[in-house]
């Protein structure tokens, strides 16, 4: 098992430093997503401007804001250029070429996508949160939901990878992928509760979100951290609605790349 | 035609450490080097001339050509086309030059070949029967019908030269700039390009700038040559004289003496030091002579007194040999070759 | 002079034909993008209209006229969209790649033929249509009536808007000239000017001088529609300074990246 995955190593490597020779694309990455939080920031906060004390939805302006914040840097974590990436090589006819290769290309893309996102990360995300800190005041979490929210997002960063792929494997159908690309990060931002919490979205639209698995990607880390939930069930239940959608969207990749791999043979690449 | 003068093109070249901590020390820090692509580079050529510009890899022939079609500017001395700095007046010279660059496309890269001509014959004003002679011209030797409605990007290599070549011809420019322009071509176009040029420089008088790593195309489309090495030009002149330069000769004979190739081989060699006789399958020997040490003269006169000649016929030097000796000397230290530095007489 | 300009206008013309045949050829790409880009402003609505549910009004604005501010944005946008999606080519890869140098073989503003590459880009229509509806839905829902002046000046303000689009555009992209690739700042740039789709009396006060002074989106829907909503000419005047200094320095910008462009590799 370990010397199989040891085949994955070059390919987390290298993407790495690939991604570093772009040194300007983490100050211009950390000021896209500095912009994009300050936009549903203030105006949420403009929202609660006028209420002292819990407003809609039970938060208070510190929540809020947090919340908003670090759903933005979640968001961050989750764009990994697999979409983009995989939609290219699709594009582009070089997935004939990696099936050449005695790995799995989407384990593979998986691998590579990880150092992404941890410098991303490292790199992105805690600048734009020290950023904010000095800006607005936010809510400090407990210790224990601090963990359980790492926990999800580790979850969360393979919902977004499968999502990812997904939307990338559209190039097997489509040329414009770019539209396809935009629908879906319009999709997920609304439906995983970046732009608007699920608890202020009224009953249908937010009972459709939960039963989708974007809510996952956003929501459901950050109703961990903020302690919104009822005992340790409700909050094992958070984790256990992430990870069957992310056992489930895994196979869902598998089986899909099958299909487009007999496609892709059946056009002679 | 084309003049440069003292032309000197260097680059600021960023390092980069190999590996994952060169990465990441790229990160912070960046280190440049000064490269000298061309080094005081100086010719002219004449109007009406097929001129091949030589050169091995990295030897400043793009980077000249570029300074030539305006797309770069010199550091330091100048060079005109048809008496205009290209790199001054870019819009101008585009309307002289016609360009093909074999690697890059210059093509509306997400249009047809049919809808990008329409947009040239726009861009540079072509006359509506230049344009109808020249589509003609195309559609019967390149077969761009066949092109059809296809974008551009979704062409083979072959495909899109082919209409590289036909847009660079389509305004009738008096001057062309032909980067490997044969790059992915089959026997039978490489010929109708071949022809189609000549057919330009016959009927117009367009004079050609041609580079190829393809030795057959330089010897069908050129009569002078540019060879340039480092930076510097290192012949300038026709492409007979450039052979010309050729230090070894040959000769190839037969003979009916029926002695053995291995006895004929040693004779040779034995009373011509410095030859080197090479006996072929046929049973027909050749004889390479270096061209400073024996005269022809000498050579045949000793053939003809050893051997009962049946057949003999001398081959002319070959390109390819000739421009590997060029390259060769060339990067001998403190070895001035002949013709580099030529100062031309003015502008064209 | 006047000969260039009918010469160029005239090509213009024609590019924008063949723009628009290809449209055709691309048919089922063009619904996807427009649907795209159909989903994305009915999802910004739906966060607007979420936003309303839980106040009457945001910074001092009502729910409609947060709507009118919303699509007023997308005119401008879509105007700037409809002409210069090519720069984005540029930010991305036509530098990196070395294939800048065939806007400088022909014989053309390189400017303008690199722009000509994807004239008349279909997304742009999208937008435009969209903001039109939104405009004039919000418009008639808040019983807006225009003074004459006003009438005269909305067409104004969208054309400074997207020429204010443009420059930003055109500055980030000719970036690449140094940085090989511009993509992400370009791509920042953008974002940013997402900002001018809200109230900008919401924002931080930093915030609101960056994006009134610096990268001034402020005035490409939020100072117009100060102005056609309550009359109130405050920053207006500084509409047509702006405009032209952002104008001329991201043109000063592009000249000198176009005469920096060294071609990469051979």
């Amino acid at each position: 098992m370990t010397a199989r995955l040891r085949r994955y190593t070059p390919f987390a490597t290298s993407g790495l430093q690939s991604l570093l020779q772009y040194r300007s694309m983490f100050a211009m990455t950390a000021m896209t997503a500095a912009a994009g939080a300050a936009v549903t920031v203030f105006l949420w906060r403009a929202v609660y401007a006028g209420t002292p004390g819990r407003g809609p939805g039970g938060f208070t302006v510190e929540d809020i804001t947090t919340y908003l914040l670090v759903a933005q840097i979640l968001q961050v974590l989750h764009t990994n250029r697999v979409d983009d990436e995989v939609a290219a090589e699709v594009y582009r006819g070089d997935v004939a070429v990696m099936l050449v290769r005695p790995v799995s290309y989407p384990v593979m893309r998986f691998f590579a996508c990880l150092p992404v996102v941890g410098a991303n990360a490292v790199l992105v995300g805690l600048p734009v949160l020290g950023l904010f800190a000095l800006l607005v005041p936010l809510t400090a979490p407990r210790p224990a939901d601090l963990l359980l929210f790492t926990v999800s997002t580790a979850l969360s960063v393979l919902l977004a990878f499968c999502v990812n792929l997904l939307t990338g494997m559209t190039g097997f159908l489509t040329t414009n992928t770019w539209g396809v690309r935009m629908v879906k990060q319009s999709v997920v931002a609304f439906f995983a509760g970046q732009l608007v919490p699920l608890a202020l979205m009224p009953g249908p639209l937010a009972a459709l979100a939960k039963v989708l698995p974007f809510r996952g990607m956003v929501d459901g880390p950050l109703t961990l951290l903020l302690g919104r939930y009822d005992g340790w069930t409700d909050a094992a239940g958070v984790l256990v609605q992430q990870a069957a959608w992310a056992a489930g969207l895994s196979l869902l990749c598998a089986a899909l790349w099958r299909a487009a791999l007999g496609r892709l043979e059946v056009l002679g690449g | 035609m084309i003049v440069a003068e003292r032309l000197v093109k260097e680059f600021r070249l960023a390092e980069r450490k190999p590996g994952l901590l060169g990465s990441l020390s790229t990160l912070l820090t960046r280190r440049h080097r000064v490269v000298r692509a061309v080094d005081d580079v100086s010719f002219e050529i004449p109007a009406g001339t097929k001129t091949a510009y030589i050169g091995a890899n990295g030897a400043g022939k793009s980077t000249t050509i570029k300074m030539l079609t305006g797309i770069m500017t010199p550091t330091s001395g100048r060079c005109t086309v048809a008496g205009l700095e290209p790199y001054r007046h870019r819009q101008r010279n585009a309307r002289t030059i016609g360009v093909v660059f074999g690697q890059r496309s210059q093509l509306w890269w997400d249009l047809s070949v049919p809808d990008s001509f329409r947009i040239l014959r726009r861009v540079y004003d072509i006359p509506e029967p230049v344009y109808r002679r020249n589509l003609d011209l195309f559609r019967e030797l390149l077969d761009i019908d066949a092109l059809g409605p296809t974008p551009v990007r979704q062409l083979s290599l072959g495909q899109r030269m082919r209409a590289e070549i036909a847009a660079s011809l389509l305004h009738d420019p008096a001057v062309l700039f032909w980067d490997e322009p044969t790059i992915g071509l089959d026997m039978v176009l490489k010929d109708a390009v071949r022809h189609l040029v000549n057919r330009a420089h016959r009927e117009l008088g367009t004079t050609v700038v041609l580079t190829s790593h393809d030795i057959a195309d330089i010897g069908a489309i050129c009569d002078s040559a540019l060879v340039v090495d480092h930076g510097r030009v290192v012949h300038q002149g026709t492409l007979k004289d450039l052979l010309r330069t050729a230090d070894h000769r040959s000769v190839v004979f037969d003979h009916r003496d029926g002695t053995a190739a291995g006895t004929v081989r040693a004779r040779i060699e034995a009373g011509l030091p410095g030859v080197r006789a090479t006996p072929d399958d046929g049973g027909r020997i050749r004889v390479d002579y270096p061209a400073g040490r024996y005269t022809s003269r000498q050579v045949l006169t000793f053939l003809l007194d050893h051997f009962d000649l049946a057949d003999w016929y001398a081959p002319e030097p070959g390109l390819e040999d000739v421009l590997r000796k060029i390259y060769g000397r060339a990067r001998v230290p403190g070895d001035t070759p002949d013709g580099a530095g030529r100062t031309p007489d003015g502008a064209a | 002079m006047t000969r260039t300009m009918m010469r160029y206008l005239r090509l213009a013309w024609f590019l924008g034909g063949v723009g628009l045949h290809r449209l055709a050829a691309y048919r089922m790409d063009f619904v996807l993008g427009a649907g795209a880009f159909l989903v994305r402003v009915g999802i910004q609505t739906a966060v607007v209209g979420l936003v309303f549910r839980q106040v009457p009004a945001v910074g001092g604005w009502s729910y409609h006229e947060v709507l009118f501010l919303l699509g007023f944005s997308l005119l401008p946008r879509g105007l700037d969209h409809l002409f210069t999606d090519q720069l984005w080519e540029l930010g991305r890869k036509l530098v990196q790649r070395g294939e800048f140098y065939r806007y400088l073989v022909r014989p053309v503003d390189p400017l303008f033929s690199l722009l000509s590459e994807r004239f008349f880009h279909p997304d742009g229509l999208g937008e435009l249509v969209v903001g039109a509806v939104l405009v004039g839905y919000a418009g008639s829902e808040l019983g807006l009536s225009l003074s004459p002046v006003q009438w005269v000046l909305a067409p104004v303000l969208v054309l400074c808007g997207a020429l204010l689009h443009t420059s930003v555009k055109l500055l980030f992209a000719s970036l690449s000239f140094w940085t090989v690739t511009s993509m992400p700042a370009m791509y920042a740039a953008n974002q940013v000017s997402e900002f001018s789709a809200y109230p900008l009396d919401i924002y931080h006060p930093s915030l609101k001088a960056l994006l009134t002074w610096v990268l001034p989106f402020a005035f490409t829907a939020y100072v117009p529609c100060v102005y056609l909503l309550s009359g109130g000419t405050g920053l207006l005047g500084w509409l047509p300074v702006v405009t032209a200094g952002a104008l001329a320095l991201a043109l000063t910008v592009w000249r000198r990246g176009v005469n920096r462009y060294e071609m990469t590799g051979s």
